[in-house]
């Protein structure tokens, strides 16, 4: 048998695990993070073997399915797109939970953890395999119930509780529009067919999607004096899912509240899962996108917006996990900003940006479980409180150095030297050049740009003021354990080198998932269809546009190191309270005040509050008539019951008398 | 032979006595007695009825009738009996505590 027949396992195994850790885990040593990690573990060789095998033919794609009821079904599709995604997220996983056996070894609901991660993990995998679009809706609610039991894991504690839900209704908002563009995608395909579908054909897979993209593009309705293209529709509507999942402006709230939970699920959350499935479903649409007027151009204005706007948060934010929060943010922003310059670019974009989503999960993660490590070790994450730290921890702190050089993108143009997040970033910015040179607008490039001189600010200030200099207060601490570090150390190679060794196959590799395997789509016709100019291609732009990123980046970490590292100027006049820009900053533009303050409590809780008054004022009114017409009823009725035997004899007899004499006086007038 | 008429006449007769002691009483025992009065002459009429046509049913339903008025006078007797262990009367119009 070849190794595609096992696929189905690879999102099994760890739903499987799931259930066993549920049960059994309370008994076992380590809250049972055994059955997670072998099958999380036999997924991860599975996914690889697979990838190995789709590298030497990328002919070789694996798409099986099964009839689940009328014209839907169940399958699972791995071509190059999906084969890379599983493999790092079954990879990152296993070391997030072969880390959290060390981590979590204090917690007494470790077997609680250990299902919902590999819940979590399930989920996920679930979602990249599916090959049709509802089966991936159905993993992506999985998903974000996942998120929001992990988020919540310490429940006890209120401020994880509301961040849980936070988390779970900034997404749902997403979701709900990712289910409406689900159900006029039916509703288009099904008019497509006239409603008479043939046996055999399942209309939600993705590749009956994509095979009937120019009939859908020809669809429009007019709404409001405007010409609506209905796959422009659909594929905002899939982009808004992927907003909120993927925490774009403006459904990024939730994200740095999800620090609340355990810091291992953070790196689930913001490496390897959850937030990257919001990327995977715009890579997974991309056919739809590209010929899809408008849809890029939102989707690349939109990343890049994001990109910056985060950054700048990042900058001020005083806790180790939030920074990276912000960075996440930011980061996805990146990603969303590669896609979206596939309207100069073409199927190349999905390449980049997955590669760009591969490579910041590897230093991600790292980052999360270096924090976590510090925190786990000195028992804060105001970095305020610390300094100093990579005397304590060395290999912490080395590893840590390397994912913030690989998130800086530090390294050199022209060549595959650098770290991983260079290679990838780069690429990103080059293609949002290319997209401002063929017409697209300047302004994504120039945040990009910007965004790439703050990411390398926040991060080197965290590395100085958390790793270096004195210790501002007295903590404790230690290196962490073999089970903590092993994971950092791979994963810093990964961060290190990744990138370096495999850009061009990669890029290539994943670009043709939608060109030569599994469907054979004409990506420059489909540009057409959306009005998109490709390019001719990369490569022949001006030096200093290969320099700049590396440039920003590089000033980026002199600009901390002269601030926070040799303290030239004095921070303390720029970081108070009567510095507006520091102000608006740090309060993180008042989304909070915006959002929480007016938006929920003002309009939608009073909103509800007044609404629901009304309407309970207008029930009430109904049901007191009702209630007071059958009080009145029986006030009168009851007159009759005297309670006096005789009284009722009398009226029977009465009766019986009167109809006596009517039946003898309708005789005699017969 | 005695002629039907009378019969329906000494129905009649016992039925007033019945309907007019159901109606001025207020003692319960009285007013079941006056009770089994009127379903007698009831069955008065119809063994007349019965034998002046010559055929049995009407005979045959009497004895259903005193079956059933055995087993009213029973039930209803039993009813009286515990009002009265717990009220010491049975006057009917003084049992009102259901009543608005």
């Amino acid at each position: 048998m070849a190794i595609g027949d096992y696929a189905f396992l690879i999102p099994l195994l760890p739903a499987l695990a799931f259930v066993l850790t549920f049960f059994l885990g309370k008994k076992l040593p380590n809250g049972g993070a055994i059955i997670p990690i072998v099958a999380i573990a036999t997924s991860f060789v599975i996914s690889l073997l697979i990838t190995l095998g789709l590298l030497q033919n990328p002919e070789q794609v694996i798409n099986q399915s099964v009839s689940w009821f009328a014209m839907l079904n169940l399958g699972i599709l791995v071509d190059p797109l999906a084969a890379v995604m599983l493999t790092m997220v079954s990879f990152v996983s296993l070391l997030i939970h072969i880390y959290s056996t060390g981590y979590m070894s204090h917690d007494r609901a470790q077997y609680r953890y250990f299902a919902e991660t590999s819940l979590f993990t399930a989920s996920m995998l679930s979602l990249i395999i599916s090959d049709n679009i509802l089966q991936l809706f159905i993993s992506w609610e999985l998903v974000g119930l996942c998120s929001y039991l992990l988020i919540g894991f310490w429940y006890q504690k209120p401020a994880a509780a509301s961040a849980a839900k936070k988390a779970f209704l900034t997404t749902r908002i997403g979701d709900v529009m990712f289910l409406a563009g689900i159900v006029v995608l039916f509703a288009d395909l099904f008019r497509l067919y006239n409603g008479a579908i043939p046996d055999g054909i399942f209309i939600l897979k993705f590749d009956e999607i994509f095979s009937q993209i120019p009939q859908l593009a020809a669809m429009s309705t007019p709404v409001l004096g405007f010409q609506v293209n209905h796959l422009t529709l659909i594929t905002l509507l899939f982009f808004g899912g992927a907003v909120g999942k993927s925490g774009q402006f403006p459904l990024h709230v939730w994200l740095p509240d999800a620090m609340e939970g355990p810091t291992t699920v953070s790196a689930l959350i913001h490496a390897a899962t959850m937030v990257t499935a919001g990327v995977y479903l715009v890579a997974r649409t991309f056919p739809m996108f590209i010929a899809a007027p408008d849809s890029l151009m939102v989707v690349a204005y939109l990343g890049a917006f994001t990109a910056i706007f985060a950054a700048t948060m990042g900058i001020v934010m005083n806790d180790l996990k939030r920074v990276l929060a912000y960075s996440t943010i930011s980061q996805l922003g990146y990603m969303m900003l590669g896609l979206g310059v596939g309207a100069a670019i073409g199927a190349e974009a999905v390449g980049i940006s997955i590669f760009h989503l591969i490579n910041h999960a590897f230093f991600k993660a790292l980052l999360f479980l270096c924090a976590g490590s510090v925190i786990h070790a000195v028992g804060t994450h105001d970095m305020r409180q610390l300094g100093g730290v990579a005397k304590v921890m060395p290999i912490t702190a080395a590893t840590m150095i390397i994912a913030a050089l690989a998130l800086a993108g530090i390294g050199i143009p022209g060549t595959s030297i650098g770290f991983s997040g260079f290679i990838s970033k780069d690429a990103i910015i080059e293609a949002a050049y290319l997209f401002g040179e063929n017409g697209g607008g300047w302004f994504p490039y120039v945040l990009s740009i910007a965004a790439a001189l703050l990411t390398s600010i926040y991060i080197f200030r965290l590395i100085f003021m958390t790793f270096f200099g004195k210790p501002r207060t007295a903590y404790g601490g230690h290196e962490s354990p073999a089970s903590m570090t092993i994971p950092l150390s791979i994963l810093a190679l990964f961060a290190l080198a990744f990138g370096a060794l495999t850009t061009e196959r990669f890029n290539k590799f994943v670009s043709e998932t939608f060109v030569n395997n599994f469907v054979h789509m004409d990506i420059p016709g489909l540009a057409e269809l959306g009005g998109y100019h490709l390019a001719a291609h990369a490569g022949h732009e001006p030096l200093i546009i290969l320099w700049l990123p590396v440039i920003v980046g590089v000033a980026g970490l002199l600009i901390a190191y002269l601030v926070y590292g040799m303290r030239i100027v004095n921070m303390d006049k720029l970081v108070s309270r009567n510095n507006p820009v520091y102000k608006l900053l740090y309060n993180r533009y008042y989304q909070n005040a915006i959002l929480t303050n007016f938006l929920s409590i003002k309009v939608v809780y009073e909103g509800l509050a007044f609404a629901g008054r009304a309407v309970d004022r207008g029930f009430d009114w109904i049901v007191d008539w009702i209630g007071n017409i059958s009080l009145d009823a029986g006030d009168a009725l009851r007159q009759f019951q005297t309670g006096v035997v005789q009284n009722y004899a009398m009226i029977v007899i009465t009766g019986v008398s009167l109809l006596v004499i009517l039946i003898a006086v309708v005789r005699e007038v017969l | 032979m005695i002629p039907v008429e009378l019969y329906i006449g000494l129905a009649a007769v016992i039925f007033a006595i019945g309907l007019f002691g159901f109606m001025t009483q207020r003692n319960g025992v009285r007013m079941l007695m006056c009770v089994e009065l009127m379903l007698n002459s009831a069955n008065i009429n119809l063994v007349a009825f019965s034998s002046y046509h010559g055929n049995l049913t009407g005979q045959v339903f009497t004895l259903y009738v005193i079956a059933l008025a055995a087993a009213e006078a029973a039930i209803g007797f039993a009813i009286l009996m515990s009002i009265f262990r717990m009220k010491d009367m049975i006057d009917l119009d003084k049992i009102n505590v259901l009543r608005w």
